[in-house]
């Protein structure tokens, strides 16, 4: 432990050298509120990013596995049946529909596959005309269950009017540019046409706004079962969506469901590679940013503690002469440095927490005209906690040096006053 | 017969740098008794402050032994010497490099705060005394900056004294003083000595302060010489121990 004499001895050179712990102190104080900012900042900046590209979408996509039809005329370029010779036209097979016929055997196992999903909501998807009087435009339609979609796209918190959860057949739920588009109100009729020209009747049940570009404006939700009609796909569905609790371990998650499932398996990061190599950059941009301000930092503590230990090298000597010990005197300037890290954290945490929740409070009008706060600002204690260890760590291992040398001082040079 | 503070037998030291050797001293040996005021003397460069350093443990003899309070020391390692110093040594330098940081009370009990809260406190009335002793009783609070050079000098004198020790070694304590400082602080560790029974060793270049010594011990190219100048101790005080070796020649 710290003796007496090493705490009264560092207690006062700080306190005897105002200006310069000041200093020490004002250095450490930024490095810790621009750990904190830079952060917050861009971690809330890739959280956003990364909830506009997920939001609307599942965390994982359970779809059926592509399967290129293979003529018979085929089968030796892939080593089989080499024997045969087959004389006729070549002709390009069309692809297959593929859909999942036997979704409602799998739901419980995708429910229960692991710990991390939230939600599994089963899909139909697919392309239609939406036509009322003489406007008519394509949509993409998509057949769900509200109760369980809700949990992937949030429509029912962002209702303008009517109502998502509890929609039955024959309802629609829109988004509200569509519903601008085509002049429609809750409870008028509207009229979606299948790709095989098959036209049901809907009537409006929900206006919603998500913020979401993709949802809110060419896609209108209905039922599974009216769905599946529109598209003319029986009972079969076209995807299961996932939304996990943690969108960061949707690849891990993904990886395990690969060899259980007999489906294609993909999670966000497989289908966005760019977003999740921009974060990925961006997220090393910023920590090399946080790794050369902590050096930048402990230059600033090592060097002011050097200066300290050159003004008080007489003093050491004299101390050492004394019957101070080199550990001793090196722990003096070691026990000087984590205090004015400590101290700096003391001022830089709440600067920074400060500045935070002033630029959480800051709205502006966005282009779409919804008030918002540009700052995605979440304060992490965790944060707050690692950025002052990390300041403590700094003031210790660059007060190191100096200590040494100070704990090296020969008393027998101070004492000839050389 | 008093038992010796320090003793030295056939003590030397040569410095080393690299294949080139530097002999300082050669074969030294003497006794210092309680309460005993020595004084060293000697040229420039004859190897008394080298001495001193050895005696006072900042240093560690090439050659022969040393002994404090019948404790061998000549080897220890820094460990062991520091603490050896902060316990049993008390130091008085040219420059009296006090603490700025601290008052004049806290710099006199600095080597008791080397040995813990409880120490410290426990020496210091003692020191309170001694600094009214010396005349600084109404600058206990100040701070060493705001003290003229004698009196910084004087509160290293009492400093020295923190820890009870069993000598004292100082090195040209007044040399940084003008000559009325100079001998206020030479009569004062005269009378602390005389008083606590402490030993002092002084290195000076000043005669007059040497012929006050109890004994001068002389030394030259590293070697004591010639019949001890001043008054030569009575024997019944010092004990016959005290004339030993180099120091008859």
């Amino acid at each position: 432990m710290l003796s007496y004499f090493i705490r009264s001895v560092a207690f006062r050179h700080l306190r005897y050298s105002v200006s310069q712990s000041l200093l020490t102190i004002g250095v450490v104080a930024i490095s810790v509120l621009l750990i904190i900012y830079l952060r917050t900042i861009i971690g809330g900046t890739q959280q956003r990013i990364t909830q506009n590209t997920t939001g609307a979408i599942p965390h994982i996509t359970v779809e059926p596995p592509e399967r290129t039809p293979v003529g018979a005329w085929q089968l030796s370029n892939l080593g089989l049946d080499k024997d045969t010779l087959y004389v006729g036209e070549v002709v390009n097979l069309p692809k297959a529909r593929e859909v999942i016929e036997d979704w409602r055997l799998w739901l419980p196992s995708l429910d229960a596959v692991d710990p991390e999903v939230a939600t599994v909501s089963p899909i139909v998807t697919g392309q239609a005309f939406m036509n009322r009087g003489s406007r008519r435009q394509s949509v993409r339609v998509t057949g769900v269950i509200p109760e369980r979609h809700n949990g992937i796209v949030e429509i029912e918190k962002n209702l303008d009017a009517g109502r998502f959860i509890g929609m039955v057949s024959g309802d629609v739920v829109l988004g509200q540019k569509l519903a601008r588009d085509f002049g429609l109100k809750l409870r008028d009729k509207v009229r979606l046409v299948g790709p095989e020209g098959l036209t049901l009747n809907f009537s409006v049940a929900g206006i919603y706004t998500t913020g979401f570009g993709q949802v809110d404006d060419g896609q209108v939700f209905v039922t599974l079962r009216d769905g599946q009609s529109l598209l003319e796909l029986g009972g079969s569905i076209s995807s299961f969506g996932i939304k996990l609790t943690d969108l960061y371990d949707a690849e891990n998650v993904a990886r395990r469901m690969v060899p259980v499932f007999p489906f294609k398996v993909q999670s966000w990061v497989v289908q966005n590679p760019n977003l999740f190599r921009t974060l990925d950059a961006q997220g090393q941009t910023r920590d090399l940013i946080l790794i050369m301000t902590t050096i930048a930092s402990g230059f600033g503590i090592g060097s002011i503690l050097v200066m300290v230990v050159t003004s008080k090298y007489r003093e050491i000597g004299i101390l050492k002469a004394m019957g101070a010990t080199p550990g001793e005197i090196q722990s003096i300037f070691v026990l000087e440095g984590l205090l004015l890290a400590f101290i700096g954290c003391l001022v830089g945490v709440p600067l920074g927490v400060l500045l935070l929740k002033g630029l959480a409070a800051i709205r502006s009008v966005g282009p779409d005209g919804r008030v918002d706060a540009p700052f995605l600002i979440e304060i992490d204690p965790m944060l707050l906690l690692g950025a002052s260890l990390v300041a403590m760590a700094t003031g210790v291992v660059a007060s190191y040096f100096p200590a040494r040398k100070a704990g090296q001082v020969d008393p027998m040079q101070v004492i000839r006053g050389s | 017969m008093a038992q010796p503070v320090v003793e030295l037998d056939r003590v030397g030291k040569t410095y080393y740098n690299g294949d080139v050797e530097t002999p300082v001293l050669f074969d030294i040996s003497f006794s210092i008794v309680p309460g005993e005021f020595v004084a060293i003397v000697g040229g420039s460069g004859s190897g008394k402050t080298t001495l001193l350093n050895l005696m006072g443990l900042l240093d560690r003899p090439t050659a022969g032994v040393i002994r404090v309070e019948s404790q061998e020391v000549s080897q220890l390692d820094e460990l062991k010497r520091a603490k050896a110093r902060r316990d049993r040594l008390g130091f008085i330098f040219q420059f009296h490099y006090l603490l700025p940081e601290f008052t004049v009370l806290e710099n006199a009990l600095m080597p008791c705060r080397m040995r813990g809260r409880e120490f410290e406190k426990s020496q210091e009335p003692r020191m309170r005394e001694l600094l009214k002793a010396v005349g600084l009783e109404d600058k206990l609070k100040v701070r060493p900056p705001q003290l003229s050079g004698g009196q910084q000098q004087r509160v290293a004198v009492v400093r020295s004294l923190a820890n009870e020790p069993a000598v004292v070694f100082a090195d040209e304590p007044t040399g940084n003083l003008d000559s009325k400082s100079g001998r206020l602080v030479f009569d004062l560790m005269k009378r602390l000595s005389r008083e606590s029974g402490t030993a002092f060793v002084m290195v000076t270049h000043d005669d007059n302060f040497a012929l006050e010594a109890d004994r001068v011990i002389r030394i030259r190219d590293g070697r004591l010489v010639g019949a001890p100048l001043g008054a030569i101790p009575s024997p019944e005080r010092l004990g016959d121990s005290i004339l030993r070796g180099g120091d008859r020649a």
